[in-house]
């Protein structure tokens, strides 16, 4: 949040609005929180310091998008919390006990090709993961990919391009290609 | 248009950021590009796929701390808060936290202290990854448990007749005390109750409040004072306070 003061304690019309404005995309933060941290305790800690950091900085808020706005706090939240933590655990850790994205079996219509696109999905690596989130899940255009990872529209393309190669390979080893329609690659 | 360059429109194309002009050229050389043509369904195959992983909303616990901070930088006074339309809606949990506790003299009549240490410790029952140290719907599995864990028996009573099953029950520590603690479910909602013997004689009808969003009941029966904590509407966690007073009177 480079180039954004912090203000002093936000008075009561502010959180009002703020409510009104960001709080109907809660859902929105925790579930890319989900997918960020991969595990739902963290999720919601990271989701709920994002909230706190955007009602922070909200009065730099200039009636633009509010979901990738909020997005890019989440990330910027996440980042900064493993950053953080990083010594407690190592990235090879997380890496090796991926597979824990937002589990589909909770939901009743949950079936076995849900969970192996969760899985896989859980399994690449972050960088993969957030942009397939944002573009997939949170179904933001380009442009707003481009600023909540603040990437140039360019590069939002290619790795977009390189998360999906990767996570066809993911799948064509837990899904059968046929019928899937999985792209040879 | 040759094929490299259909191909490198396969994913703009799928994500909707071709312009109108460039979406028409690129299905034109679709017809003659069957390459492209499989390159495309397995673009849309791969994003229907995600398309079709469920949305996970945030969870009550996680919108009740959120709120909870707006209220609290805000300052605005907590009466002023009145959720329970939005809380209900979105609450499929109650958590009734029956923290029986041998807080007697440290809890009662401390307003706000007792309050809020009521819900620190039904948000531990709530967050948890597992809500109960003994996990039972047995009372007679239940309450043999605490013993030689805290220095009361507290009254275990199974209240799924009157919808709400008892899950289990765990120690917690309040105020550096143990405490028991009794989770119910009411639905997909859990309820927390607290129990501990109590220092004055008589029963007192349930008083029931709110804070941070949680529903609190308070009042005194059978030589015991009791607190129950969850995410219920305050009618819901009266009643269960009704049933749990007819219950402990049917044991004795």
């Amino acid at each position: 949040m480079s180039g954004m003061s912090e203000a002093p304690k936000p008075d009561l019309a502010t959180v009002e609005r703020f409510r009104v404005v960001m709080l109907p995309h809660l859902d929105a933060a925790h579930g890319f929180a989900r997918w960020l941290t991969r595990d739902p305790v963290q999720a919601q800690d990271v989701a709920q310091e994002a909230m706190l950091r955007a009602l922070r900085y909200f009065h730099a808020f200039r009636g633009e998008e509010a979901r990738p706005w909020l997005l890019r706090i989440v990330r910027n939240t996440w980042v900064d919390l493993r950053a953080k933590r990083g010594q407690d655990q190592p990235l090879e850790a997380a890496e090796n006990h991926p597979a824990e994205g937002p589990d589909p079996e909770q939901s009743a219509l949950a079936g076995d090709r849900r969970r192996q696109v969760a899985a896989a999905l859980a399994a690449l690596p972050e960088e993969m993961r957030e942009i397939l989130v944002l573009r997939e899940i949170e179904d933001l255009p380009y442009k707003q990919i481009a600023a909540v990872l603040e990437l140039p529209i360019g590069t939002v393309m290619s790795r977009l391009a390189r998360a999906r190669e990767r996570l066809a390979v993911e799948l064509r080893g837990r899904l059968g290609r046929r019928e899937h329609g999985l792209p040879d690659l | 248009m040759d094929c490299p360059t259909c191909e490198a429109m396969v994913d703009a194309y799928v994500d909707g950021e071709l312009t109108a002009v460039e979406s028409a050229e690129f299905e034109r050389a679709l017809e003659g590009c069957p390459e492209c043509r499989k390159r495309l369904d397995a673009a849309r195959a791969l994003s229907g796929l995600l398309r079709e992983l469920p949305a996970e909303p945030a969870p009550d616990l996680l919108r009740a701390r959120v709120e909870r901070e707006l209220r609290t930088i805000a300052g605005r006074p907590r009466e002023r808060v009145r959720r329970w339309t939005q809380w209900s809606a979105m609450a499929a949990s109650v958590i009734a936290a029956l923290g029986l506790g041998w807080l007697g003299g440290t809890l009662t009549g401390q307003g706000g202290r007792e309050s809020d240490a009521l819900v620190a410790s039904y948000l531990r029952v709530a967050m948890a990854e597992h809500t109960v140290d003994v996990a039972s719907s047995d009372r007679h599995t239940v309450k043999p448990w605490y013993a030689g864990r805290i220095d009361y028996a507290p009254p275990v009573v199974d209240l799924t007749a009157q919808g709400f099953p008892l899950l289990g029950g765990r120690l917690d520590v309040i105020d550096g005390r143990k405490v028991a603690v009794l989770v119910y479910r009411r639905n997909q909602h859990k309820l927390a109750l607290s129990l501990w013997p109590a220092s004055s004689s008589g029963n007192s009808a349930p008083r029931v409040s709110e804070r941070d969003g949680f529903a609190i009941a308070e009042w005194r029966h059978g030589g015991f004072e009791l607190r129950a904590v969850s995410d219920l509407a305050p009618a819901e966690i009266a009643s269960f306070a009704t049933a749990l007073d007819r219950a402990v009177d049917a044991e004795r």
